[in-house]
């Protein structure tokens, strides 16, 4: 398994890598997010091991960069500050998964498992409707006019559903078996509820209500 | 919130309460010069047409009583004293007038048309000094048409009139100037406290002072209350950081030295006991470092600092659910997107972020976000459907007064951060069990 490992600190860089080797991976190194970016971009990785704060530049860019270049490899970012608004940071430009400094390597070894394991079967498809674009891996949905919004779980099984067939009269009965709840067993509210939440997004018109029968994501509006 | 300011913000508040007033009283005073001016003419006007007829009806009266005939109208001395008007009779051809050098006015008005008071222009060769007042009556008395006209020369009540008229503009002057310094005196008065205010801020820069003790008035009083919760916060603060900065550096060294010591001494090999000596040492390290880190990142309630809540909570669902693909992050809240609370934004993303990230651990399938105000206080509630905590020690998570140096972020549930900031904000945390089984942590901060 090929390993991308992007560390600018040589001590560290040398003994991750002696350690991952040992745990069979085969890994190339970049000190620089040039020489990072160009790797990423022109070899094909199972896993990328990222540091953030690299000398000539941040890791989120090359990380986005990547993205941006349709690079789906998974990849787990490390970073010196762990405060939860990075981590959200990192997650949103493209990461699969964050691990603060200073770490144990096993921790890095079993992270880097996981995340390798659940790239495996994930598909990497766009759900394009109209104008909007749902990322089904990433859970985001990009609205015609370019920008993103990220989805909680029950907002974007409910699109995904409306999507999967526009212009298909979806019943609330059928809509109420993706959600899940707590407390009460949920009912058609709350299926009204997350309807309105998502038309705030998606715009008023695209979910139309046909009267007694259900919802219909439309996609030419 | 913007409002138009009603004047340039650099101008002192003296000058532009003065820049306001002063014209202000000045054209006020001569809007009422002018008024007076008005009504003492329309009032002098009213009284002399009263006059004027009451002799006219006088006149007829005596006219009625003599029978219209003229030579019996007694025109003597006592006439002459009753009478301080010029008037004029015309009965049939026969014109009386009096005084005598009115003639020729007076008659040219027994053929004119206009009945009641009117003014008339006087024409030089009789002396009087301005206009005059005529009140024409026409009547029919023992079946003859009478004419009866009454004239007084206004000129002289002019005269009298103006001088008045003058004399209540010197008042006027007189009052604009005490109205100016009763203004001057008035913003001076108001103003004082922001004298006092000023000598308060330089005693306080030059350090006399600790804080801002001058009574202010009840406009200045909140800014003068937050101006000395900055400084407390600011003393606070500078006071917690040089004791972070001394407790850490005091800490640090003691096994930055150790594993000096140890990597110095060439003789010594370093053998596995050695190393995770050394490496406890490390963590040591990190932990206090870690430590005192996240106390000074939370900033605790302070003025002008917001959250967006529900924006926050979003980003950090969407995060956990990327983490857990496998659970369902859902958030539940009436409050939308551009919703704000006034609590500093890390801190609420570190509050929501634990709570979220255990929720997520420990969480089967399901872990739940809710967000709502009631009108005193900010909620929010995270549940989830996993294995919970058993019954006693649920007490003693609310309990034991959970303390950051006591227990270490990132083992354990993570619990003390969220009880320290919590805890700044002068907030309660629940501990209960949620519906599905899991653990319900309920936070409520006072607004």
């Amino acid at each position: 398994m090929r390993l991308l490992l992007v560390e600018d600190d040589t001590l560290i860089a040398e003994s991750l890598n002696r350690q991952l080797t040992a745990a069979g991976f085969t890994v190339d190194e970049a000190g620089t997010a040039k020489q990072a970016e160009r790797l990423g971009q022109q070899e094909d990785y199972r896993a990328v091991v990222l540091d953030l704060g690299l000398p000539d530049g941040n890791g989120l860019d090359v990380l986005k960069s990547w993205r941006s270049g349709r690079r789906t490899m998974p990849v787990l970012i490390l970073t010196a500050r762990g405060d939860w608004q990075d981590k959200v940071n990192g997650l949103k430009a493209g990461a699969d998964d964050y691990l603060a400094k200073p770490f144990q390597a096993e921790e890095l070894l079993a992270r880097l498992h996981a995340i390798i394991r659940r790239s495996e079967g994930r598909s990497n498809d766009l759900l394009t409707v109209g104008g909007f674009v749902l990322d089904e891996n990433r859970q985001y949905l990009t609205l015609p006019n370019g920008t993103d919004h990220s989805l909680t779980g029950t907002e974007f099984r409910l699109l995904r559903c409306l999507m999967a067939r526009p212009g298909r009269v979806f019943s609330k009965e059928q809509l109420i078996e993706q959600l899940y709840s707590l407390s009460d067993s949920p009912n058609e509210n709350t299926i009204e509820a997350y309807v309105r939440r998502l038309r705030k997004l998606v715009g008023q018109d695209t979910i139309e209500t046909r009267r007694g029968q259900g919802y219909v994501f439309n996609a030419n509006s | 919130m913007s409002s138009m300011p009603i004047a340039n913000p650099r101008k002192s508040v003296r000058r532009t309460l003065l820049l306001l007033l002063l014209p202000a009283g000045i054209a006020l005073m001569g809007l009422a010069w002018f008024i007076h001016g008005l009504l003492l003419e329309q009032m002098s006007r009213d009284f002399v047409e009263g006059r004027l007829k009451d002799e006219v009806a006088f006149l007829e009266h005596q006219l009625t009583r003599t029978g219209a005939d003229l030579k019996k109208l007694d025109t003597g001395a006592y006439f002459e004293d009753v009478f301080h008007h010029a008037f004029a009779i015309a009965i049939e051809d026969e014109n009386q007038v009096s005084p005598d050098k009115w003639q020729p006015l007076l008659e040219a008005l027994i053929d004119d048309e206009r009945t009641g008071p009117f003014l008339v222009g006087a024409p030089t060769e009789i002396n009087v000094a301005g206009k005059l007042l005529a009140y024409r009556k026409t009547t029919v008395i023992n079946n003859k048409p009478v004419v009866i006209i009454v004239a007084d020369d206004l000129g002289e009540l002019h005269q009298t009139q103006q001088s008045l008229h003058l004399w209540t503009a010197v008042v006027s002057l007189l009052l604009v100037g005490l109205l100016a310094s009763a203004i001057w005196f008035g913003i001076n008065l108001a103003l004082r406290p922001v004298k006092a205010l000023q000598l308060a801020l330089e005693d306080l820069r030059q350090g006399r002072e600790t804080r801002i003790h001058t009574q202010a008035p009840e406009e200045f009083r909140p800014l003068v209350d937050q101006l000395n919760q900055l400084l407390d916060t600011l003393d606070q603060r500078l006071e917690r950081s040089r004791d972070a900065l001394a407790n850490l550096s005091h800490s640090v060294k003691t096994p930055i030295a150790a594993v000096r010591q140890i990597l110095d001494d060439h003789e010594r090999e370093l053998d596995p006991s050695l190393r995770r000596e050394m490496a406890r040492r490390l963590s040591d390290i990190h932990q206090k470092l870690e430590a005192e880190m996240r106390r000074s990142q939370f900033s605790g309630p302070q003025a002008g600092k917001v959250a967006h809540p529900v924006k926050q909570a979003r980003d950090l669902l969407w995060m956990l659910g990327r983490l857990h693909p496998d659970k369902n992050f859902e958030l539940s809240t009436d409050l939308d997107e551009a919703h704000r609370w006034p609590v500093e934004e890390h801190d609420l993303n570190e509050l929501m972020g634990n709570l979220l990230d255990n929720a997520g651990k420990w969480a089967s399938h399901h872990a739940e976000l809710a967000l709502w105000e009631t009108g005193v206080s900010f909620c929010l509630q995270v549940a989830d459907d996993g294995a919970g905590v058993a019954d006693d020690t649920l007490t003693d998570l609310g309990t034991r007064g959970l303390r950051l140096d006591e227990q270490t972020p990132g083992h354990g549930l993570g619990l003390a951060i969220v009880a320290d900031i919590v805890g700044r904000y002068g907030g309660q945390i629940t501990f209960s069990r949620s519906p599905a089984g899991g653990l319900n942590v309920l936070v409520v901060i006072p607004a």
